[in-house]
């Protein structure tokens, strides 16, 4: 027999830390399991986005996904840069302003964005490059010095949809009136086991980056 | 059908080591109930060492923020080693356990 030692409510300790692991493994493998084998993630990132409002702006605003140091965007920019582009080019906004900056080293990913604009026919003049933010609240900041400056006040803003909803409280707080046009939504194409835990693994960082900024005041 | 592939692979090699176990090694029946809760276990101190780890990076990365000028990103956390080595910190701690003696809490 192990000697056991009494807590403050008169329940073993022992016992309590014993019970603890096995529980709090059993929860991690239930959510793990469910995540991966049923739609609870495409439920869950399904209210993230909202809709899409496709109506004539003043400047398309595409936000920053990320860039690898050899100049590479991620799935994320290169999504989100393509869609911006193709709403100029549907002529829903004439000025096309494009975030995202350095990684580490190597080229900003707000330039390559543009030179895959200017590649892509869209007019030199119309681009806007700004690499210096690096968070949705410094793209609002900083997309508010660069545009009201210029008169801009309606906006069509370009991220994808689960984080659409932190991202446009960011630009309206900034001064925006914001029309969201979030690339396409990824809750309805997603089934494999592997795919499903990454889009969880998006909704709940998102969840935790809106709480974030929820306890910092920046929403 | 696609959907069902990784589940049913991995109830057919399960399985097959139960029927290796029980048969070939013939292994206890009534150790598969423990084995199980040990496995538990291991996975609940595993999201411990997780939990600690994300929360001491991101108080890092916010202290780092405040007293430097070097900005990190939060999203820098969301790595997927980050959860391999909590697992790995979790074994060699649950083994230490079991090692240690009878004295040592255990399920």
């Amino acid at each position: 027999m192990r000697p056991l030692q009494m807590g403050a409510l008169g329940r073993p300790r022992r016992m309590v830390w014993a019970d603890l692991c096995p529980l709090l493994g059993g929860v991690g493998l239930a959510l793990f399991l469910v995540s991966a084998f049923t739609p609870l993630s495409n439920l869950l990132s399904r209210p993230m986005g909202g809709p899409s409002a496709l109506e004539p702006a003043e400047a398309i605003v595409v936000l920053g996904g990320g860039v690898m140091p050899n100049g590479v965007l991620s799935n994320s920019s290169m999504r989100r840069a393509l869609h911006g582009i193709l709403l100029h080019r549907k002529g829903l906004a004439p000025l096309l302003v494009f975030f995202g900056p350095v990684r580490d080293s190597g080229p900003a990913e707000a330039e390559v964005r543009a030179e895959l604009a200017r590649a892509l026919g869209v007019a030199p003049r119309v681009i806007l490059a700004a690499a210096e933010p690096r968070t949705t609240r410094e793209e609002a900041l900083r997309g508010s010095v660069l545009l009201q400056a210029k008169g801009v006040q309606r906006i069509l803003l370009v991220t994808d949809a689960y984080h659409m909803r932190r991202a446009r409280t960011a630009f309206e707080q900034a001064g925006f009136e914001v029309l969201a046009a979030p690339t396409h939504d990824l809750s309805s194409g997603v089934f494999r086991p592997g795919e499903r835990l990454a889009l969880m693994r998006r909704v709940v960082e998102e969840r935790l980056a809106r709480l974030y900024y929820g306890l910092a005041g920046y929403l | 059908m696609g959907q069902l592939l990784i589940p049913v692979l991995v109830g057919v090699t399960s399985m097959a080591a139960y029927l290796v176990g029980a048969k070939g090694l013939r292994l206890s029946h009534g150790c598969i109930h423990k084995a199980v809760r040990r496995m538990l276990d291991c996975l609940g101190v595993t999201l411990i060492f997780l939990g600690v780890n994300l929360g001491t990076a991101v108080i890092v990365i916010l202290a780092a923020r405040v007293l430097t000028r070097e900005f990190l990103s939060l999203y820098l956390v969301a790595d997927e080693t980050l959860l391999v080595l909590s697992l790995i910190q979790a074994l060699i701690f649950q083994g230490w356990r079991d090692l240690s003696g009878p004295n040592v809490s255990r399920p």
